[in-house]
């Protein structure tokens, strides 16, 4: 029930703001009217990820919708490229690689080069390609190669769609329009999103033309004994750390101090 | 049921890390190793990142290291006087090996270097420690009706030399009477090869501790725990100051299981005779080089990976 209160509320918007597509002309673009079944996601100790339903009305009904997901914060990763030295297998190079999104999903009712030009796709950066080209290495060890761009895209692209911290969905079934006006989807939250702020963008296009673009913020944090866990580690460090090295001799003394006494002599 | 690790940053199923601390923790109290050689990889492979993989075992190595030190030293097996003289020169060895690292990583392929010596050195101490107790194994076989105390291991002849010098001291659960320089030039080797190699060291410990210092191979389990404990809340202490990728969390969740494994690994340890512990520890040791050497000449499936931290410092 509470799934569908937002759902039901943005129905109702919609039906309540005038023919909003009427005066949509090429350049102009309108607010999509948006909403989430929740905007904050609390991690605590028995947290496995979480889902989020997202509903929007499309201002032009029959448009394209494309959605995506991104954080705010950005992650510097260092990759290891292998490649073979004699008969051995190892690491040759490493790549940093900076402002490369640390999450990115997109949901569309179609394939992307069906609704956008390239042009457009690289410019609101949609896709893997322009993805591709924010991303920026840095060869830290080892030989650079003409080919190694694509090689640690690919790579990087592999591992995060394996976190399930990256994909692209181009499925009317994912993306579902009622009467080509409403849509709704959801967004799976992988425990491997950390805390941070997390933006839910809808796009919508017309023959190529953008015609409409709402936002959602969507915010996860870490609560009770977690957070923290979290704050000691990174503010108080030596603490954390003695406090770790000391609950781990107590922890081992103590279970050898019961062996000793439900052991047998 | 599954857990959210705050530090490591995903959630995991509880009942696997405890099953894997258990496991590790028992070859714990067996071997007299830290484990971190098993435990670091397998976190990795469940998904834990590998600075917070890295460090969180080091700070359950001491609770598992403590509870099999607290079990060897109840049934007499540590010799404090030796640790200590071991460890010292551990750290020394530790720092010049740092340097060494530093130097190599400049001039070039260190990696490659690193991972053939590796192999060849697990490769030699574990197969000439399988023959040694193979050896000792068919021999009491044969002579058990002698039913004879028979030295565990023929006197050292690094030994004797190391007995002329000065700084003598006896040792007294070792059965001992040697050059303190002896067991601290020992961990100063070692401490040298453990940072070569980035691990903990147990490894080559209790192995140079049986057949170069020629203490009985339960002392040297003893011993070694007892070291082991002081190592590792060190590297645990340094990762949670330098790297802050101590998860806590995962840290109590796997010395639960390993303390529990380790007192398990004690016991069995004093059913089995120093030579079958022996044959079991290079029958680890071996199984290792091969898995180290099939990961340099298999194809990898992937061949951009991430890459780990760098580790907090030996």
């Amino acid at each position: 029930m509470t799934r569908l209160l937002p759902f039901l509320l943005v129905l109702g918007l919609g039906l309540l703001d005038p023919a909003p597509a009427v005066a949509v002309t090429a350049d102009a673009k309108q607010k999509i009217l948006t909403a989430a079944s929740k905007n904050l996601i609390e991690i605590g100790l028995s947290y496995r990820g979480d889902q989020i339903h997202f509903f929007g009305v499309n201002p032009l009904p029959g448009s394209d919708v494309i959605i995506r997901l991104t954080a705010e914060k950005q992650e510097d990763v260092k990759l290891s490229v292998k490649g073979r030295v004699g008969p051995f297998w190892m690491t040759v190079k490493q790549y940093e690689v900076s402002g490369a999104p640390f999450i990115y999903k997109i949901h569309a009712s179609k394939p992307l080069e069906r609704i956008i030009s390239a042009e457009t796709a690289e410019e609101l950066e949609l896709g893997y390609s322009a993805v591709k080209k924010k991303m920026q290495l840095h060869l830290a060890r080892g030989d650079a190669a003409p080919e190694d761009a694509d090689l640690v895209f690919k790579g990087l692209v592999k591992i995060k769609e394996e976190a399930n911290l990256y994909n692209i969905v181009q499925d009317p079934k994912r993306l579902e329009e009622a009467e080509g006006k409403l849509f709704k989807h959801y967004f799976r939250f992988p425990s491997a999103a950390t805390e941070g702020r997390y933006l839910v963008e809808s796009f919508c296009f017309s023959k190529g033309q953008l015609v409409g673009y709402g936002k959602d913020v969507i915010e996860i944090k870490k609560v009770g004994l977690e957070n923290w866990l979290t704050q000691t580690s990174q503010n108080q460090p030596v603490f954390f750390g003695i406090m770790a090295v000391v609950v781990a001799l107590g922890a081992g003394l103590l279970v050898g101090v019961i062996f000793r006494k439900g052991g047998h002599h | 049921m599954e857990i959210y690790l705050p530090i490591a940053g995903i959630s995991i199923n509880f009942f696997l890390i405890l099953g894997i601390g258990g496991l590790v923790g028992f070859l714990s109290g067996l071997f007299g190793v830290g484990g971190g050689f098993l435990l670091t990889p397998l976190m990795m492979m469940i998904g834990i990142p590998p600075a917070v993989a890295a460090a969180s075992d080091s700070n359950q190595i001491v609770a598992a290291a403590s509870s099999g030190a607290f079990a060897h030293w109840r049934l007499g097996n540590v010799d404090f006087k030796m640790g200590l003289i071991i460890l010292a020169g551990g750290i020394f060895g530790g720092t010049i090996g740092v340097q060494f690292v530093k130097v190599l990583r400049a001039a070039g392929n260190f990696e490659f270097v690193m991972k053939v010596v590796y192999v060849l050195m697990l490769g030699l101490v574990g197969s000439a420690m399988f023959m040694e107790s193979l050896r000792t194994i068919l021999r009491s076989r044969n002579q058990e009706a002698a039913a004879a105390e028979v030295a565990e291991v023929s006197e050292p002849k690094l030994g004797k030399l190391f007995a002329k010098l000065p700084l003598k001291m006896h040792f007294h659960r070792s059965g001992l009477y040697t050059s303190a320089i002896f067991p601290f030039s020992i961990g100063t080797t070692v401490g040298i090869m453990a940072a070569l190699l980035g691990v903990g060291g147990g490894f080559i410990m209790v192995p140079a501790m049986i057949y170069i210092i020629g203490m009985p191979t339960i002392a040297a389990i003893g011993t070694d725990l007892f070291q082991i404990v002081l190592t590792s809340a060190n590297v645990t202490l340094q990762q949670a100051m330098v790297n802050k990728t101590v998860d806590l969390l995962l840290a109590l969740i796997l010395l639960f299981g390993s303390t529990i494994g380790a007192q398990f690994g004690a016991k069995a340890g004093k059913r089995l005779k120093g030579e079958q512990i022996r044959i079991l520890l290079a029958i680890i040791v071996l199984a290792l080089t091969v898995k180290i050497f099939l990961d340099l000449v298999l194809t990898p499936s992937d061949l951009v990976s991430l890459a780990p931290a760098k580790g907090g410092g030996h």
